[in-house]
């Protein structure tokens, strides 16, 4: 029990940290203010209830009233709520469960996943505007140097399977192998024609010998 | 149980006169009001945050419902309490303090709670408050400090709804004897030192581990709650019973 209270704990701290820094957080809970959404993932069973006020947002994991919406939700289908037109989608496909107005799942997606956050601002606020952006600076540079890394490994590790430990076949010895593959497929085709031509000469021959002998 | 027939009660070790415990427990909480929050943090190590969620997980608090947080001192409960119940439900924090309810009146304003939460200087033994009127009260960390707890029980359980609850979360005698061994190193050895640390008053904490010691156990206090009317009484240690939470209905 107290281990679930930790992780709401936990949860709630961290939505209402970061709310802290959205500057669209507070408009949306007052839209919100009042409202208590019961949801769970469909593969946890462990439900959550969410109570938005305007001053925060409190999740506890009991909850014996009545929410004014309740939703059930695969983890899949978790970053694709916040799209409008995709709603209706995962309802059909079975993915979302709602009981309530659906419009309130919608703002509460907007509220736990479409925070505004100018980070290089904040970061400004504790340590000034030069060095905050020469941080970013640097980030994005980190990230993009990431990205090429990716890349790389990506390629090499494909490569690796592909020569060095033979997993996966190259592009080559595809292109090969289904070359292969059509040639056996064509030549199945002639071979089945002659069969079939064999067969009908044979059959003509057979009906004509046949007819010549009830004439004798 | 605290009658004694020469009228004197426990303040922590010392036997002190009944009407001078009061005043005692003032001048405790009087002198570290101020820093109560972050001691608090210190003290239990963030753990009084997991003890006070799984309070509220037992409250079965609803929106529109009437609480009292007594004892409530710097309003953590209240806090909590005032977002569930909503705009239309109410919560009362009593506190014989008036220095800690000006600490928990002025926190809760900063955080923007006001509107449902009402503000009361009482004495848990005699509740200001018509019968009947509570559908939850909770009393944190407070029972303790209470010089005649039947007298306060009663108390409650007069001003409680039929079909209302009582939680008492308060400390209790652990559950294992190496953490009993551990816990009383801490309280009397490492907490006064901490104490005098932080809030330059290693006193009011020498009195904390002390009237924790004093505290009754879980089955004393379920009885004590029994006695008094309460029924469906059961409690739940947390922290290997370094704290247990005791609810109890009145029907
Ligand atoms: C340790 S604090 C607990 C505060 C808060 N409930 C919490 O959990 O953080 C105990 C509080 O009990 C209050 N108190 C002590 N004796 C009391 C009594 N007889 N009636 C009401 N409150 C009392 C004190 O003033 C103090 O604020």
């Amino acid at each position: 029990m107290p281990l679930t209270n930790l992780l709401c704990g936990l949860l709630e701290t961290g939505v209402n940290q970061l709310h802290q820094l959205d500057s669209s957080a507070v408009s949306k809970r007052k839209q919100l203010n009042g409202t208590i959404i019961a949801a769970s993932l469909k593969e946890l069973k462990l439900p959550l209830y969410f109570i938005i006020s305007e001053q925060q947002v409190d999740v506890l994991n009991k909850f014996e009233g009545e929410p004014d919406c309740t939703i059930k939700v695969s983890f899949q289908a978790l970053n694709k709520l916040q799209d409008n037109r995709q709603l209706t989608q995962l309802i059909k496909s079975g993915e979302l469960e709602v009981d309530g107005d659906i419009q309130l799942v919608q703002q509460f997606a907007m509220l736990l996943t479409d925070m505004q956050i100018d980070w290089e601002e904040h970061l400004s606020q504790k340590v000034g505007d030069v060095i905050a952006h020469k941080f970013f600076q640097h980030a994005k540079k980190a990230v993009q140097t990431t990205q090429t890394q990716y890349k790389r490994i990506e390629k090499q590790s494909s490569l690796y399977l592909t020569e060095e430990v033979k997993v996966a076949p190259s592009a080559l010895e595809v292109a090969y192998f289904s070359d292969q593959v059509s040639r056996l497929e064509s030549d199945t085709e002639q071979l089945l024609n002659k069969i079939n031509n064999k067969l009908e000469k044979q059959l003509n021959d057979l009906s004509q010998s046949k007819v010549l002998a009830d004439k004798k | 149980m605290q009658e004694n027939p020469d009228n004197t009660t426990h303040f922590g070790f010392k036997t002190v006169e009944e009407d001078k415990k009061v005043e005692l427990v003032a001048d405790v909480f009087h002198s570290v009001a101020a820093k109560y929050d972050i001691m608090n943090d210190v003290l239990s190590m963030g753990i009084h945050r997991i003890w006070k969620r799984f309070t509220i997980d037992c409250s079965g608090v609803r929106q529109g419902q009437k609480v009292l947080d007594l004892a409530g001192g710097t309003g953590d409960l209240t806090a909590k309490f005032s977002r569930i119940v909503g705009t239309k439900g109410e919560v009362v924090l009593a506190d014989i303090n008036d220095s800690m309810l000006k600490v928990g009146r002025t926190k809760l304003r900063d955080m923007g709670i006001e509107g449902n939460v009402s503000y009361v200087q009482a004495n848990a033994e005699e509740l200001p408050f018509p019968d009947n009127h509570f559908d939850l009260i909770t009393i944190a960390f407070g029972l303790r400090n209470v010089t005649d707890k039947d007298k306060a029980l009663a108390s409650i359980y007069r001003v409680l709804k039929p079909g209302g609850r009582l939680l008492v979360l308060e400390f209790s005698k652990p559950v294992y004897t190496p953490v009993e061994k551990f816990y009383d190193f801490y309280s009397f050895n490492i907490l006064p030192k901490l104490g005098k640390l932080i809030a330059n008053d290693s006193e009011s904490y020498q009195y904390l581990a002390e009237s924790i010691r004093m505290h009754p156990d879980q089955d004393t206090l379920k009885e004590m709650m029994n006695n008094v009317g309460f029924e469906g009484t059961e409690y739940f240690n947390l922290s290997a019973g370094i704290v247990a939470l005791h609810r109890g209905y009145k029907y």
